[in-house]
This record gives structure tokens, C-alpha cells and sequence, in this order.
């Protein structure tokens, strides 16, 4: 019996959840954005989270290039880490580890402040107000994330290959200007627009998946953390779920 | 002026409201009176259409709020100024930003035309310096000062206040309770207040509902209300009846 009410109560979350999108595409496609308040909230998403995506996407080109050194070195092709770090970095790791690293910061951060918005009645008091609050409070938060995302994963592309390009010269010994050929040569416009196209789904799931977790939360202080530590496990779920399919069907288009 | 007809509402499993009918005279202040879960807040949020009824209708000045769309609802709205128990003020905002909030919202008044009508309503729930402080800087009584505020800013004609005193002590209560009958009468708004601060409501309410287990047990003036024989009525009036 309670599994299926389980069940029933999913499938009714999931249609709330298809409305509650529905009426932010509304807002937005209406023309109702604020966009003052979509550059405060790109500042507090985006500006604020690039030391962490800098740091992670460091230390994460600097371990592709040791562990791809240490691999291609037994075949004695060393200097394809340039390619390897590359690839992967603009394919997969970028996207994907900056999605992640934003839901856990932005999108838990968006959330909470909804959240307790929630709990405190300010949602309510914003309809009171005669104010739609999915137009004051959601949208600027939804739209802020789809524009900061993709800015937050050029950079960390960008900072990883630099951190690739460190270990590739310094420690695994290829010259400098064979390392930046190599780059060049293996990376196609494709795999940074299969990137690009990956995290504007990765931005939308994330925006939609934290909104609505926090804009329903309930339970107090308590249902804060709850919402959003759910927020963030949902975003991860469908972050790798999501990048599975994308995979699937890009290399499928495009090879 | 408010009619309310035949409301009932069910949440979950439980009756909240059943079959509640009353009306509420233009610039009359009610007060609805009863123990907690007896379903004030619902009634409150049902008069502002937060919440759709089972069935019943709710008329404001002759229009139906239960039978208008959302988008009208929100427009309606901008006649309505509603105090919630804990403020409900923005975080992120301050004490002036909270207030001039309904006006750079629903008027075309300039900036220096918002400071002024900020410091108005501010003089009117007697604060001073505040303007500044964000609402974690206030106390809880400062709160639903700021809180009437901004509900009275546009020139309410309807004020909902949900629990005014709940969490003030009593002389805090008492304060803010007279606060909100002059301010009332000032402004001429339709007020409905629910309470279960008995002593404050008889007080400052023209009329007076008690609520029990989501129905009127009595409504009318304080001198009728003390005269209810229901022993429901008796009861819940106890306490205050000797301080009275």
C-alpha cells in the first residue's frame, strides 16, 4: 500500500514540478524578466563560485595530466596528454564537474534562500503583495544559472588544460610548443559545442531542480536542510543521468 | 465591505472550516477568536484568496475573489494590506527598502514621493531610525510595526492582521493592538483580525467571532459576547473576564 502511494506521490510531485517550469518559461517568454535582479543573482552565482571552479578544475587538469603521463609513457606516446587532457576536459570532465560543483554551492545556495523564504512567509507575503513570486524570486535565480553556468565551465576548461599544460611540460618533460600544437590540432569546434550544448541542459536541470525544491519547502528550519540537501542529490542524479543520454546521442550526430 | 457565504474548507483529512457565513461592515474592525488549529489562518488566507474553498464564496465589495483569476487576484490585491504573525519582511531588504517595496511596485511615485510616504507610515506605527536596519536588527514587536507598514503603504482599504500580539509580551501586545485600531480608524480600512489574545481583541474589536472546531460559536459586540451562556464561550473567555 505504501509503495503505492509512494508512486503516486511522485508522479504528482513530477507533474507539479512540469507546471511550476511551465510557469517560469511563462514569466520569461512573457517578457516579465527583471534583469537587475538577474545580475545580482548572476554575482552571487557566478562571480562568487569561480574560485572554487578554478581551484577543482585545477587540480583536476593537473591530475589528468599526471595520470595520462604515467599511462602513455609505458606506450611512449607522452606527448598525447595535450589531446587526452583536452578532449576529456571539453567532452566530459568540464561540464559535468562544474555542474557538479554548482549545484553543490549556487544550487544548494538557491535552495535555501527560498526555502526560507518559504518557511518565513515571505513567498506568501510576495502574493499578498500583489507580486507573482515565481516572477520576483524564481525567475532572476532560474535565468541567473543558465547564463552563469556555461561562463563557469569555459573557465574551468580553460584553467584545467592550463593545469595539463603544467604537468605535460614540467613534469612529463614534452616542449611547450609540441604540447600547444597537439592541443589545437585534436580539439574541433564539435567537442566544445557538444560541451556547450551539455551544460545548457546541465543549467536548466539544475535552475529547475533547485527553484522547485526550494519554492515547495516546508518543515521549518529542519525541511531547509532537508529541501536542499535533496535539491543537490536530485541535481547530481540528474546531472549524470542526463549526461549519459546527451553522450548517447551526440556521438551518435556528430561521432 | 466583506460577505462571507457558507465557506467550508477540508485539508487533508480534517474539517477546517464548515459552513462559516458572516459579513464584515466597510471601516468595521472583527476580530475571530479562538484556540490554535481552529482554522483562523485558513479563514484569513481564504478572505485574500490565497487559498480556493471547498465550497462558498468570499465577496469583496461585491465581487466574488473565490471565482477571479490569479492575474486579477494579484491586481485585487493591491487594495488589500495583510500583517502576517512573524512580519514575513524581505531578508535581503531594509526596514525602507521593505516598505517602499508595494509602491515601486503598484505606483508611479518618484523616489523622493516613496521616501516621503515611507516616513509617512512610518510616523504612523510610531517608529523612528530604522529605516536603515535590516529585520534581523529588530525586535519582534519593531517587526510587525514594519510589518503594518508595509501592509498600510498603499492605502489599504481591507487589513488582514493574522495574529498581531502572538509572541509580544503584554505590554508589547497592548501597544500594538491600540497601534492598529488607530491606525484602522485613520485610514478607514475593513480590518479582520484573528487572535487568541482575548483581553487585546475585546478591546480594540467593534465585533467579535469565536471560532470552534472550524464554525462560528458566537459573533457580536464584546457585551454580547460576555453574555453568551455556550459554555464553549464561557470558558474561552475566562481568563480575561476577571480582568475585565
Amino acid at each position: 500500500m505504501n509503495i503505492f502511494k509512494n508512486i503516486s506521490n511522485s508522479i504528482k510531485a513530477l507533474g507539479d514540478a512540469v507546471f511550476f517550469l511551465g510557469d517560469i518559461l511563462k514569466v520569461v517568454f512573457s517578457g516579465r524578466v527583471r534583469w537587475p535582479l538577474v545580475l545580482e543573482q548572476m554575482y552571487y552565482q557566478g562571480v562568487q563560485s569561480i574560485v572554487i571552479v578554478v581551484l577543482s578544475s585545477m587540480a583536476s587538469g593537473v591530475v589528468l595530466g599526471l595520470q595520462g603521463s604515467i599511462t602513455l609513457q609505458r606506450f611512449g606516446a607522452r606527448e598525447f596528454i595535450a589531446p587526452l587532457v583536452g578532449l576529456s576536459l571539453l567532452r566530459e570532465l568540464g561540464p559535468v564537474f562544474t555542474a557538479f560543483i554548482f549545484s553543490g554551492k549556487s544550487g544548494a545556495g538557491i535552495t535555501a534562500e527560498l526555502g526560507t523564504m518559504n518557511t518565513h512567509e515571505q513567498i506568501q507575503a510576495t502574493r499578498v503583495l500583489g507580486v507573482d513570486p515565481v516572477e520576483f524570486l524564481v525567475v532572476p535565480r532560474f535565468l541567473a544559472c543558465i547564463l552563469v553556468l556555461p561562463v563557469l565551465v569555459i573557465i574551468s576548461e580553460m584553467i584545467g588544460m592550463a593545469g595539463g599544460y603544467v604537468v605535460g611540460v614540467c613534469h612529463a618533460q614534452v616542449p611547450s610548443a609540441i604540447y600547444i600544437r597537439h592541443t589545437l590540432q585534436s580539439i574541433d569546434f564539435v567537442d566544445f559545442f557538444s560541451g556547450m550544448i551539455k551544460t545548457f541542459f546541465f543549467s536548466v536541470i539544475i535552475a529547475w531542480i533547485c527553484c522547485y525544491q526550494g519554492f515547495f519547502t516546508t518543515g521549518g528550519a529542519l525541511g531547509v536542510g532537508r529541501y536542499t540537501t535533496r535539491a543537490v542529490a536530485f541535481s547530481y542524479i540528474a546531472v549524470i543521468l542526463s549526461n549519459a543520454l546527451l553522450t548517447m546521442i551526440i556521438l551518435t550526430l556528430w561521432g | 465591505m466583506i460577505k462571507v457565504e457558507h465557506l467550508s474548507k477540508t485539508l487533508g483529512e480534517q474539517k477546517v472550516l464548515d459552513d462559516i457565513s458572516f459579513q464584515v461592515a466597510s471601516g468595521e474592525i472583527v476580530a475571530f477568536l479562538g484556540p490554535s488549529g481552529t482554522g483562523k489562518t485558513v479563514l484569513l488566507k481564504h478572505l485574500i484568496g490565497l487559498l480556493k474553498p471547498d465550497c462558498g464564496s468570499v465577496m469583496i465589495d461585491g465581487k466574488d475573489i473565490t471565482q477571479i483569476s490569479q492575474k486579477k487576484q494579484l491586481e485585487m490585491r493591491k487594495d488589500f494590506g495583510y500583517l502576517f504573525q512573524e512580519g514575513a519582511l524581505y531578508d535581503f531588504m531594509n526596514v525602507f527598502e521593505n516598505i517602499a517595496f508595494p509602491l515601486r511596485e503598484h505606483s508611479s511615485l518618484s523616489e523622493e514621493q516613496i521616501c516621503q510616504r515611507v516616513r509617512e507610515v512610518l510616523e504612523m506605527v510610531d517608529l523612528h531610525d530604522v529605516e536603515t536596519k535590516i529585520p534581523s536588527e529588530l525586535s519582534g514587536g519593531m517587526k510587525k510595526r514594519v510589518g503594518l507598514a508595509r501592509a498600510i503603504v498603499l492605502g489599504a482599504k481591507v487589513l488582514l492582521c493574522d495574529e498581531p500580539t502572538s509572541g509580544l509580551d503584554p505590554i508589547r501586545s497592548y501597544d500594538i493592538s491600540n497601534l492598529i485600531r488607530q491606525v484602522v480608524k485613520k485610514i478607514g480600512a475593513t480590518t479582520v483580525i484573528t487572535s487568541h489574545d482575548v483581553e487585546n481583541s475585546l478591546r480594540i474589536a467593534d465585533r467579535i467571532a469565536i471560532l470552534n472546531e472550524g464554525h462560528i460559536e458566537v459573533m457580536g459586540t464584546r457585551e454580547d459576547l460576555l453574555s453568551c451562556p455556550r459554555p464553549f464561550v464561557k470558558e474561552f473567555l475566562k481568563p480575561s473576564s476577571v480582568a475585565l
